[in-house]
């Protein structure tokens, strides 16, 4: 199976700092802060910087993981490095599993903020439908034209975070104390509750081939994971500065809430052109989630790409049928929650030790 | 329209011979009554023939007759010796025979029915007037713009670029019309690839009758269902030689007064050449009004349906009142209203275009001024939206392109149904499908939504802002030329140093 691409497929190191917010900011950074103000309270925002600063070593594993050889350039490669044919087979299934589920909460959450907040008698099935085949659009392209959206979708939306802004007037840094309030175990807790939305830079094993000048991009990959942290960080300051605690625990959607308070001259009510916006950041999640999975697939069955990508995206809207109320919804979003954080915080530290094992055994062989 | 033939079997527009011998060619030949055949100097002589309409009457008696008439009948290949005209050719061939007589030339025989002919090109061709140019008209600059013929055209471009880099090859497409075909690039600069793929695709055509540089534009273009023109043109000789120079690919058809240029970008959106010949900043601010002018004029009436239609919590207070006041007795919900208007305008814009001068600019006002006065009086349109659509309209003509502007007129339509079907997200649902497209979508091989994406900051210097020539040291990087300087001298610096007054 054609590992590398040819060059005419692949992207500059550069873009990959736009591929990772592009990956991880999707839709839970609309209402993540209750979550984790639960566990932590004021000091969630020591969470979200611990959390982010431990993805980024996360990454730095990944990047140890894929910096062996040609025989390591890929999730898929390395787990038949490691594994074997079979087993590492088996491995990327559940891979592929993972990646439709990412896609399948992304699509399913989004939709759901327009549900409640846009459109309450909205068909959700024939816009799943139609947002689907703008993710076949896009993904027929290629990785290029799905990076290209990435930058073009943040270029988009990035006026959005400067709406930070406006609750700043009516903030209340007191809020944030007193410190370190409390015991180093909630903070751990409120860090295990923000993996959802970190979710996305473990996307990189699989779109590592089509890099040029892999080397180089493991700057650019650190610096877009502390962007990420840092828009995070700078969304929670800001809610807990403007929220009362008691309030934060029943407003489920605290960016939306406080995009409510923007007044421009021009603009009543900015959510609706907001919510709008934001489908040019929650897309480009969809589009890599399904990229890497039917990719995945491709590598590991050897069916056509474009055959899986239909095939994932039929069981994308299948699920996105059943997943009819809050209730299920708000279920689905906890497991995935999870899985995730046990793919990305327990498989793969034990993936790299593993490796280092391996290696070293093999080292010592030869 | 364009069937793919493998290549190296024909060249381009091979046409048939349909003669069997060269009997039968001068009898469809005499079959037209303006191909004239007389025997000179007596009826012992040579035989002329040619068509009338074609041939130069002045050439044919000043450097044929005149040096026939003095002379005793000799052998052909003699008398090619003593006319003095250039590029003669004594040939049987029927190919040749045939493409040299329809093209002007003169066919001399020793005697009836002799197969083999002395052909002298003595061609009469009727050419327009270099005129004004009439879409990319400029208030400073020259104005002078191509004209039909492809020699004037080739005259005016390389006078401008006096250079033997300059290379121009020549095609023939259409295997009845047999137009000739040149394209134009400067030999060191442009990149070899872009080259090798024009001239296949060029000899790819296959088509009875090619008359506008349009139809080899839509056949050699890469995306042929894109409403985004690929290959911009431009009547302007000065702006051909700027380009040029820049590393594109210029390609002129006999016939048109428009030439091809490729690779473009969707920066072409946006720049005239008129930024050029004023001060950066000014031209700076008129490309940033254009970028505004076209996002106003696609979105304007798609958001007036989305708002109106489903949120109007959007609208501030203050406007409230008038909207409502100017909606209150329309029967229409607002997505009819703008149908209804947008068709209005498409109307009066098809038919102003066939209207002759003097009733169109009446009908204009009629149009313009009457008819939507009346259409606000009876009830039928709201006049915010009146405003808006004609507003819309106008912003649309700014771009440069003509092409453009068509493209701009139509895209409003999927934005409005989107807006009508899912109001404000339904227009950025129909954003992105546009956007898939635009990423897609490559000309010449070289990417759409260059300098955007792929992020090339060096081609910033020259796409929605112009910064001075004095700061473009290097041709734009997606052209990928051989040859990437183009100031060679650092400028003089002006001094610096010197403080207040000294």
């Amino acid at each position: 199976m054609e590992v590398k691409p040819n060059e005419t497929k692949q992207i500059s190191p550069f873009f990959v700092f736009f591929l990772m917010p592009g990956m991880q900011i999707g839709v839970g950074i609309l209402g993540f802060e209750r979550i984790i103000a639960k566990e932590a309270g004021q000091d969630a925002w020591i969470s979200v910087l611990i959390s982010g600063l431990i993805i980024n070593v996360l990454l730095w594993m990944c990047f140890k993981l894929l910096g062996r050889g040609p025989q390591t350039l890929d999730l898929v490669a390395i787990h038949k490095d490691l594994f074997g044919k079979w087993v590492g087979n088996a491995f990327n299934i559940l891979f592929i599993l993972y990646f439709i589920m990412i896609s399948i909460i992304l699509i399913r959450t989004y939709l759901e903020v327009i549900q409640v907040w846009m459109f309450p008698g909205v068909n959700v099935l024939m816009l799943i439908t139609i947002i689907l085949i703008l993710v076949y659009n896009f993904v027929e392209g290629g990785f290029r034209v799905i990076t290209g959206f990435c930058i073009i979708g943040l270029i988009i939306a990035s006026p959005l975070f400067l709406l930070n802004y406006f609750p700043l007037k009516y903030a209340h840094f007191e809020n944030l104390g007193p410190l370190l309030d409390h015991s180093f175990l909630e903070i751990m807790k409120a860090c295990k509750k923000m993996t959802l939305n970190y979710l996305g830079f473990e996307l990189i094993l699989i779109y590592y081939p089509f890099i040029k000048n892999r080397e180089k991009s493991q700057k650019w990959a650190h610096l877009g994971a502390l962007f990420t942290m840092v828009i995070y960080v700078v969304s929670i300051l800001v809610s807990l500065a403007y929220y009362h605690q008691d309030q934060l625990k029943d407003v489920i959607w605290a960016t939306l809430t406080l995009w409510k308070i923007v007044d421009l001259p021009f603009i009543e009510r900015f959510e609706y052109i907001g919510i709008s916006v934001w489908l040019f950041m929650v897309l480009p999640n969809v589009c890599l989630g399904v990229w890497a999975a039917s990719r995945t697939a491709k590598r590991v069955f050897g069916f056509r790409q474009k055959k899986m990508m239909v095939l994932i995206l039929i069981i994308i809207l299948v699920f996105c049928i059943f997943l009819d109320n809050r209730y299920r919804i708000d279920k689905f979003n906890t497991v995935s929650s999870q899985i995730g954080f046990y793919i990305v915080y327990l498989y793969l530290p034990l993936l790299f030790i593993w490796q280092s094992i391996v290696y070293k055994v093999r080292g010592h062989k030869s | 329209m364009r069937f793919f033939k493998g290549r190296g079997k024909m060249d381009a527009a091979s046409f048939q011979v349909t003669s069997k011998d060269f009997q039968e060619l001068l009898k469809k030949f005499k079959a037209s009554d303006d191909f004239l055949t007389f025997q000179f100097p007596n009826d012992d002589g040579y035989i002329i023939s040619y068509f009338n309409s074609l041939v130069s009457v002045q050439q044919l008696h000043e450097q044929v007759l005149a040096v026939m008439s003095n002379q005793p009948k000799k052998v052909l290949k003699q008398l090619k010796g003593d006319i003095p005209m250039e590029d003669m050719k004594l040939t049987a061939d029927l190919k040749d025979i045939q493409r040299l007589v329809l093209a002007g030339s003169i066919m001399i025989q020793y005697k009836q029915d002799d197969e083999m002919c002395l052909l002298i090109p003595c061609v009469h061709s009727v050419k327009r007037q270099i005129s004004t140019p009439e879409s990319e008209y400029t208030v400073v600059g020259s104005k002078e713009a191509f004209v039909e013929s492809l020699d004037s055209n080739l005259n005016l471009i390389r006078n401008r670029l006096p250079t033997p880099e300059l290379q121009s090859k020549e095609f023939r497409v259409g295997s009845i019309s047999q137009t000739r075909v040149a394209v134009l690039y400067i030999d060191g600069v442009v990149n070899q690839q872009n080259i090798k793929t024009v001239i296949q695709r060029i000899e790819d055509i296959e088509y009875d009758t090619i008359v506008d540089i349009s139809f080899v534009s839509q056949m050699i273009t890469d995306n042929r269902n894109s409403m985004f023109p690929q290959l911009i043109d431009t009547e302007r000789p000065d702006h051909l030689a700027s380009v040029l120079s820049e590393g594109k690919i210029g390609i002129m058809l006999d016939g048109s007064p428009h030439a091809l240029v490729g690779p473009n970008t969707i920066i072409s959106f946006f720049s005239s050449f008129e930024d050029y010949f004023q001060i950066w900043n000014l031209g700076t601010s008129f490309r940033l009004i254009r970028l505004f002018a076209v996002l106003f004029s696609v979105l304007s009436s798609p958001l007036y349906v989305a708002v109106l239609t489903y949120h109007y919590q959007v609208i501030p207070m203050d406007l409230l009142p008038i909207l409502i006041s100017s909606r209150g007795v329309i029967p229409f919900p607002p997505i009819l209203e703008a149908i209804v208007l947008e068709g209005t305008i498409e109307l009066l814009r098809e038919a102003a275009v066939r209207l002759p001068a003097k009733v169109g600019s009446t009908i204009g006002i009629v149009g313009g001024i009457v008819i939507g006065t009346a259409a606000v009086e009876a009830g039928f349109v709201s006049n915010v939206l009146l405003m808006l659509v004609a507003l819309a309209a106008l912003a649309s003509f700014t771009v440069p392109i003509y092409q453009i502007s068509n493209t701009i007129r139509l895209i409003r339509f999927p934005f409005l149904i989107a807006a009508q079907l899912y109001g404000l997200f339904g227009i950025a649902l129909c954003s992105a499908f546009i956007l898939s497209h635009l990423l897609k979508l490559t000309s010449l091989g070289s990417p759409y939504l260059d300098p955007l994406y792929p992020l090339r900051i060096h081609d910033f210097k020259d796409s929605l802002i112009r910064l001075p020539f004095s700061k473009q040291k290097k041709r734009p990087q997606f052209l990928r030329t051989e040859n990437p300087l183009r100031i060679r001298k650092e400028a003089e610096k002006r001094n610096p140093r010197n403080d207040i007054d000294e």
